[in-house]
Formats: structure tokens, C-alpha cells, sequence
């Protein structure tokens, strides 16, 4: 038979519907089109050759499905529905093309010399403060929202801020010991570009708990958002220089972007069979913190909402290590609220591309959220920070978004493991 | 889409709005296919109204132009029931998903037919109720559906089907006048017409608002897996678990290819893969010490009756991993092959034992995986049929066993579906259930609701005259050989190996 790519992960649909009310865009518009099983229909229709990928009316609803793979984990025949999407994308896009506007987000954010100068700028425009005062609804109001989710927290560098409960509080604020296990950082473009203090809590927090966080020069974007837009082989040629970039050592290689980190995990399949190694090495940095324990810090009186991201509960099927993490901060208060595991409507591009869609996914969270009234939505991924950041700012919800990391780096600052 | 559809499409989009009629090739062909994917037909037109008033308007509509129509839940039928043919319109229902009232005093709950059948328990939970009938999809399948179906599950073998818990209905006929069927309070007296709706198959009308009865959560529960080196034992054993006077909440049975499909997937519950099958029983009621008496009952029993070993969960968490894999395992044959035909019977109890291998000889002689996983207690059977329907001549293979395990089932004095329906897949099977006198009765019952036969047409009563199939049946096979085969099943299924 011949190679028939991700479309084969297909075939262990029988088509019992148990994934319908695990798909948010279901959810929002309940209609089979817009359902895991209706589009595995899609999908197994243009890979028979039966429907053109370019119909609008097929590319319309995969292109409304927000990838979150909300509907792996739920399937009991294990479909591989990311693998599949990937496929009939790649067809979509060798027919259809990149659509303009996902084609200048792209270049915007991933492209080598562009996105150095898009974050610088939009960093200048962070820093007025305008975008705070913005945010909102509507499609400007909503991206100045997202941006001004970026922003490091008051005071930022590790230093005390909300909710601290005056430092020496610890029962273990000895200077923690030196750290010997090598990791290499992954440090993406969106993180990198706008969320440089979540690497520098990561590389903190983690020399807290004996890692030894080394650079690695050379690295490019991990090539998730190019999958996701059907262009597979642009996401290929990320991937070979990633998995030269960083050799064929056995150091962990550590991700806080849940997008980033299924990406990189997902190489094995993407260059089968040269790469399997690499993905193994690959670890999300809450992964590598809870090995670890992690060590307490100081505490912090927080009320806390985590809200998974679907790349890191669905895709990389990590539940507990965040969590665990969260939980290693004296005082703080973990909520949990009924539709956390439920996308947020970020989705990468698809914010941005589908706005529509993207709100309509993200107003049940907003809802459950603001009965639940933490003061903070911890999350590891870029784009669910800025969903969940705008969106908070637009309801007029008193509450922050930020990655766990950051919140355990801020403990730790309080305990006085920096000093 | 059918031309003359066309200027249908302008008036309902004014109904519902433009975003919620879906005339589109690659829209319609997702709602080709219900549970059961071996039918395939790919509606007219989809609509999709958001409320009571819009359907209604539609289903009026679609009665002053004298079209046909299909009313659609989630799609999780396990019979082609709530698929559409080119020239007809799919109602889907999914957006009417509220729960209108849930009166705690009254026990009962009002609902959009939308509504997915598992959020009706969770809402209910905070007073301490549950809406107790459970298919194994009721975490997809709607309630309007179940109602339609009559849909059983494993709680059903002490609390009884849908029927048993639907107080009222309205219902919107298919000329578009709405009826209201039945009380909250019940119907003391006069025809049931609510028992006739409930199991009519879509075939009656659209129901725009069902009241359901609620019940009490169970105060005690006990939660039992046996494990069986033989399939003929655990058969047996089934029957034993009945005689002894106790009626269990559930007991279901699962044979070891659907137990490795299971095993193998999220749901993995700890069977012991092993096995030839297992059982599962579940024991509740008001009372922690006599739910724990009926327990040690059932499991001496069990272990009389040839059990290897007998599993009490230890708490909630485990009784719920262990009925967590039962209800998925349907949806877990996909891990077998990538094709699947799912059959729906029911048998004398006390049949299990000789059924079950006749299904394993069948599977056998036409080389085929059969997985068995099923409502012991009600003696309704489901054996899965998984295949790969690229292999030529292999479709042709599976539907000529299906045909023979059904006339197994009805030789042994059974009957074609327990739960899932007629729909498009069975219909072939009625005449060898009903006389023509019989099958026109049904019609005639039908006619009184919809004397146009435009709601849901072409499923459950076969459409040929009436008088035709009872030629058929008075002139020669298969009613002689039914009423032989009753005698000595073994001989039918010998006398078509012979034939083949």
C-alpha cells in the first residue's frame, strides 16, 4: 500500500460520536460539520479523492477546527485526529494556498529578520501602556488585549510582587545547592519575542532544582503554527535544523510553550524515522520541576485558577506535573473550575483567522472563570496567555494570566533562593 | 442537494437563519451516516434550528410543501434510523440542548430534545437525582433521540428503558400541529399514547419538549466484576444470578476480544485480559446493609456458578473505571479493525449460553472477528462484527453473517433488536418477525400520526405491500424454518452452511 501520511491515523474511527462533546466548536455551533467525527468524514473524503480539499464548504470547517485535540484523549479507539488534520491541511494548502492573512501572521511572527522587528515594535507598544488600556472586544480592542497579556508582571526580574506573604516565611530558604544536570532551553519565537521573562523564570526556577540551563545557538522556530497553516514541508525544514541544533547529546531539551513542546515531540513523526530520539528528549518544563519535587518557595497568598492547555493536556497528555508545581507554593489556593480542560479558542493563528469562532469557544471558560474569581489563570502556552489574558481584560474579570512558572519563580524570589 | 430543493432553502434559512441551513456537498455528507457507518445517505438539505418555535415553523413548512423530513439528535443510532435520502430535509436538534426546569419536589425534568442525556444527571445531581436510563453513548446521544429509540442501557435491567421515565411529551406532528402526550403527573387513563411515541422510531413526529421522571441516586451501590474461563460459563452464570430472586441494577457481559480492546485503550478498567469474559453486576438501593447482603449473594453465585474470581470495587473511583470501560467498548472496536457492524437482539436468558457459541460457530465458519459485549441480564446481545471493508467480497461476508446470527436469535425465540431499532438496518429482518397482517396493523398506527409517511419515511415497517410479504410468509420460508428452527437451532444454522 502506499504511504498515506497522517491519514492512515484515521482509520480506527467507527464513528460512535463519543469525541462530539469534547470538541469545543461543537459545542459552539452544533453541527456534525464542525464536529471530530464530521471532519475525520472530510478528511477521509479528500484522501478517497471523493471531495476537492479546495471546496470552500470542506476547507471552511477544517479550517474552524481549533486543532486543541480535545478529541484524542476521549476516543477509545485511540483515532490519531492531530495527525489526520495535518494531512488534509497539507492537501488544503498545496491546492488553496496559505490564506494572505495567515500568510503575513506567519511571516510576522515566525519569519527569520521580520518578527524581530514586529516584537521589537510591538514590545514599544506594550511598554506605553496603550494596549492595557485598549483592550476589549472587537477585533483591534481584542489583539491589543492580547498583547498587553505579555507583559512581565509589576516589579518582574524575580522580585517580590502580588500576593506575597513577607519573605523569610519558608522552612527552607537555604541557598539551594549547586545545579549539575545539564538541560538545553527551547526558546521558540512568540515566547521569546514576547515572553522572555517566562524563559528567564524558567532558567531560575529550574537552577533552583539542580538543572543547569545551557543556551543552544542556531535554534529556529519549532514550525507548529506552519503545520497547522498545511505547510508540511516548511515545518520539515524547522524541524531538521532544530534536531541539528541541538545534536544528538541525551541532555533533556526543555519547552514552556505547550504548542512549541507537542511540536517538537511530534518530530518523530514528522522526519520519521531519524528523529524519534529527539522528541524523546523533549520535556516540558513542569515536567522536568516536578521530577524534582519541585522545592518549595516562600509562600504566596494567591487564589489560583489552572486552566490546562489543550497542547499540553491533550497532545503531550501532561495532567499532573502543573499542578504539582502549583502546588509546591506554601498558601496559594488552586481552584478548579468544570471546563478547564476545555480550549481556551487560541489555537495558535486561530485567534487571529477566526475570530469568531475563537470568542464563541472562549465565552463558557470567561463564564465559569468569573464565578470562580481567582486572582490568577496560570497557563503554559503563549497563545492561551494572550487568549486568556484579553479575554479576561474584555469581561472586566479581575484576574491575570500568567504561566506557572512565573508563579513559582515569584515564590522562590520571596524565599530567598535568588539573593 | 436535489434541484427542487432549492427554493425550500431561501424560507428556511428565514426561519432559522442563513449560518444554520446547510445545503453545501461537504456539509451534507458529514450527516450521511448515524452510529451504525455501513449505511450511508446523504441528505437534501440541513437545518438547524436553535428553539422550539423555529422547528415547529419548519416542520409546518415542510407539511404545507408536502416534503419529507428526518429528525436528527447527536447521530449515535446504532440502526441508520436518523439518516435522510437526497429528497428529504435533516432536522438536527442538537441546538436545542436546554433544561427547561428541574422540579426536585416532583422528581421529574422538563428538557429541549437536544438535551445530551449525561448533563441531565449532572444538573440533577445537586438535588440527589439521576436521569437513570444510561446507553453506553449517554455521554454523546441526546434525550429527544433515546426517546425516539426507546433507548435501554445497563441500568435499565432493574429501572426499565426510556419509556419507563417519559411522563409527557409535546410533540409537533408532520403537518406542523403540535400535541401535547401524556402528564407530569401520568396518564391514569385512556390509550398510552406516550408509550406509543417513545420507540416510534422518528416515525410519529418531532418531540419539542420532554418530561422525564427523575430518580433518586442510589444511597448504596456495590459493584461486582466476575471473570469466566468460558464464554457457555458465564453464559450460565447470568441465568443463575437472575434465578437467585435478586434483580441486580446491571449485569452486563463482555467476552475477551472486546475485553483487549478495552484494555488497550484510555478506559483500560483492569479486566483481566485473560479471561473468556467477564461480568459485570451492579447491586444498589436504599439500604447499605441489605445492598451488602444481595453483594455476598450474588457473589456465591457467581463463584458457584464458575467464576474465577469476583472483584467488589473498592470505591467509587474504581466502580466508576470499571463501567467506564463497559460503556466505551463499543467505541473502542475501532482498536480490532477499521470497520465495525454492530447487531442488536434479544434472546431468552436462558438461551445465552447455546446463542453465544452459535455466534462464535458463525464467526468462525465465515472467518470473522466477532466481539461480544452486551445487556446479559436482558439477554439483548450485541455482537460487533470488525473487518476491513477494502478486503473484496469481505462486506458481502459480514452482512450474510449478520443475517444468519439474526436468524439464530429468532430461531431461539428471540427477537431483531433489543435497543437499537429497526431504522434502515433491520428492516430486512421484520417479515421474518411479523405477518403482513401484522406489518400493516403498524402502518395503519403510523398513518394516524403521519398519514403521509413523510417523517422519517422508508424505516422501520418495510414499504413493499403489505399483502406482498405475507405471501412471502405464508408461502415458504423463513416463518416454517423460524418455527422449526425454535426446536433445534443448531439445524437452521446447518441447513444454510449446507446451502452456502
Amino acid at each position: 500500500m502506499t504511504d498515506r501520511g497522517g491519514f492512515a491515523a484515521l482509520d480506527p474511527c467507527v464513528h460512535c460520536g463519543f469525541c462530539l462533546q469534547a470538541c469545543p466548536t461543537f459545542l459552539a455551533t452544533g453541527d456534525e460539520a464542525d464536529s471530530p467525527r464530521g471532519r475525520i468524514e472530510l478528511m477521509r473524503a479528500i484522501e478517497a479523492g471523493e471531495l476537492a480539499p479546495d471546496d470552500p464548504a470542506l476547507a471552511l470547517h477544517l479550517d474552524r477546527c481549533l486543532g486543541c485535540r480535545g478529541c484524542e484523549p476521549v476516543c477509545p479507539s485511540g483515532v490519531g485526529y492531530g495527525r489526520g488534520l495535518a494531512a488534509a491541511r497539507a492537501l488544503i494548502t498545496s491546492r488553496r494556498g496559505v490564506p494572505p492573512l495567515a500568510r503575513a501572521a506567519l511571516a510576522a511572527l515566525t519569519g527569520a529578520g521580520v518578527s524581530r522587528v514586529v516584537y521589537a515594535l510591538t514590545r514599544a507598544l506594550r511598554a506605553t501602556g496603550i494596549p492595557r488600556w485598549l483592550a476589549g472586544w472587537g477585533r483591534v480592542r481584542f489583539a491589543m488585549g492580547m498583547l498587553a497579556a505579555t507583559r512581565p508582571a509589576k516589579g518582574g526580574g524575580g522580585r517580590r510582587r502580588l500576593g506575597e506573604v513577607g519573605g523569610g516565611a519558608s522552612r527552607s530558604n537555604l541557598p539551594p545547592p549547586p545545579p549539575t544536570s545539564p538541560v538545553l532551553l527551547f526558546r521558540g519565537c512568540v515566547m521569546e519575542g514576547l515572553f522572555s521573562h517566562v524563559h528567564d523564570a524558567t532558567i531560575r526556577t529550574l537552577e533552583v532544582n539542580g538543572y543547569a540551563v545551557r543556551e543552544v545557538p542556531d535554534q529556529v522556530c519549532c514550525g507548529a503554527l506552519h503545520e497547522h497553516a498545511g505547510l508540511e514541508s516548511d515545518a520539515r525544514r524547522l524541524a531538521r535544523l532544530n534536531v541539528a541544533a541541538f545534536g544528538d547529546g541525551d541532555e533533556p531539551i526543555v519547552v514552556n510553550s505547550a504548542g512549541c513542546g507537542a511540536m517538537l515531540k511530534e518530530y518523530g513523526h514528522l522526519l520519521h524515522p531519524d528523529a524519534g530520539g529527539f522528541a524523546s528528549r523533549v520535556k516540558d518544563v513542569t515536567e522536568l520541576l516536578a521530577a524534582r519535587g519541585p522545592r518549595p518557595g516562600a509562600p504566596v497568598d494567591a487564589t489560583v485558577a489552572y486552566d490546562p492547555p489543550c497542547h499540553l493536556l491533550h497532545a503531550q497528555r501532561i495532567a499532573e506535573p502543573p499542578e504539582t508545581v502549583l502546588r509546591a507554593i506554601p498558601v496559594l489556593r488552586l481552584v478548579k473550575t468544570p471546563d478547564a480542560a476545555q480550549c481556551c479558542g487560541s489555537a495558535g493563528l486561530f485567534t487571529l483567522i477566526e475570530p469568531a469562532m475563537s470568542r464563541a469557544v472562549l465565552a463558557p471558560k470567561l463564564e465559569t472563570l468569573a464565578e470562580a474569581r481567582p486572582q490568577v489563570v496560570a497557563t503554559g502556552n503563549p497563545g492561551c496567555l494572550m487568549q486568556l489574558g484579553a479575554g479576561l481584560a474584555a469581561a472586566g474579570i479581575p484576574a491575570v494570566a500568567r504561566h506557572p512558572v512565573e508563579l513559582l519563580d515569584e515564590s522562590y524570589a520571596a524565599a530567598g533562593y535568588y539573593a | 442537494m436535489a434541484r427542487d430543493l432549492a427554493p425550500l432553502v431561501d424560507t428556511l434559512a428565514e426561519i432559522v437563519g442563513p449560518r444554520h441551513v446547510r445545503t453545501a456537498l461537504p456539509e451534507r455528507v458529514t450527516y450521511a451516516k448515524d452510529g451504525l457507518p455501513t449505511h450511508r445517505r446523504v441528505p437534501g438539505v440541513v437545518v438547524l434550528p436553535g428553539s422550539r418555535d423555529e422547528v415547529i415553523a419548519v416542520v409546518r413548512l415542510l407539511g404545507a410543501l408536502g416534503m419529507p423530513f428526518v429528525p436528527r439528535g447527536a447521530g449515535t443510532g446504532l440502526s441508520g434510523g436518523a439518516l435522510a435520502d437526497g429528497d428529504a430535509v435533516l432536522i438536527v436538534l442538537t441546538r436545542l440542548n436546554r433544561i427547561l426546569k428541574i422540579d426536585a419536589r416532583n422528581r421529574l425534568a422538563v428538557v429541549e430534545p437536544g438535551v445530551v442525556n449525561v448533563r441531565l444527571s449532572v444538573a440533577a445531581a445537586p438535588h440527589g437525582l439521576q436521569y437513570t436510563p444510561d446507553p453506553s453513548s449517554q455521554t454523546a446521544c441526546t434525550i429527544g433521540g433515546n426517546v425516539a429509540e426507546n433507548a435501554g442501557g445497563p441500568h435499565c435491567l432493574k429501572y426499565g428503558v426510556t419509556a419507563t421515565h417519559v411522563l409527557a411529551l409535546e410533540v409537533a406532528l408532520a403537518d406542523g400541529r403540535v400535541v401535547e402526550l401524556g402528564s407530569p403527573g401520568g396518564e391514569p387513563w385512556g390509550p398510552d399514547l406516550v408509550g406509543l411515541f417513545v420507540g416510534s422510531e422518528g416515525n410519529f413526529g418531532v418531540a419539542t419538549r420532554i418530561t422525564v421522571r427523575l430518580l433518586p441516586v442510589a444511597r448504596a451501590v456495590r459493584t461486582l466484576l466476575a471473570d469466566f474461563t468460558s464464554l457457555r460459563t458465564a453464559g450460565e452464570a447470568v441465568s443463575a444470578v437472575i434465578a437467585s430472586g435478586i434483580v441486580p441494577a446491571a449485569l452486563e457481559m463482555m467476552d475477551q476480544s472486546c475485553i483487549q480492546a478495552v484494555e488497550d485503550s484510555v478506559y483500560a478498567a483492569g479486566y483481566p485480559r485473560d479471561a473468556a469474559a467477564v461480568l459485570l453486576a451492579e447491586l444498589d438501593g436504599a439500604h447499605e446493609a441489605a445492598v451488602a447482603a444481595d453483594a455476598e449473594t450474588i457473589q456465591a453465585v457467581l463463584r458457584a456458578h464458575g467464576a474465577r474470581s469476583v472483584l467488589v470495587a473498592a470505591d467509587a473511583q474504581q466502580r466508576e473505571k470499571l463501567w467506564l470501560g463497559r460503556k466505551k467498548a463499543f467505541g473502542a472496536m475501532g482498536r480490532l479493525s477499521r470497520d465495525l457492524v454492530v447487531q442488536d437482539a434479544v434472546v431468552p436468558r436462558s438461551t445465552l449460553p447455546d446463542v453465544l457459541e452459535t455466534i462464535a460457530r458463525i464467526a468462525a465458519e465465515y472467518g470473522l472477528t466477532v466481539s461480544n459485549v452486551f445487556h446479559a441480564g436482558d439477554g439483548n446481545l450485541h455482537p460487533n462484527i470488525s473487518f476491513d471493508g477494502r478486503t473484496p467480497g469481505l462486506r458481502e461476508r459480514v452482512e450474510a453473517a449478520s443475517a444468519e446470527i439474526m436468524a439464530t436469535c429468532i430461531a431461539a425465540g428471540g427477537t431483531i433488536t433489543g435497543e437499537h431499532g429497526i431504522g434502515l438496518d433491520k428492516l430486512r429482518y421484520m417479515p421474518l418477525l411479523f405477518d403482513g397482517d401484522s406489518l400493516a396493523a403498524m402502518r395503519a398506527v403510523r398513518h394516524v400520526w403521519d398519514p403521509e409517511e413523510r417523517v422519517n419515511p422508508g424505516k422501520v415497517v418495510p414499504v413493499h405491500a403489505c399483502r406482498e410479504w405475507s405471501g412471502l410468509r405464508m408461502g415458504r420460508a423463513p416463518n416454517p424454518g423460524a418455527q422449526s428452527a425454535i426446536r433445534n437451532p443448531q439445524s437452521a444454522i446447518d441447513r444454510k452452511a449446507t446451502a452456502r
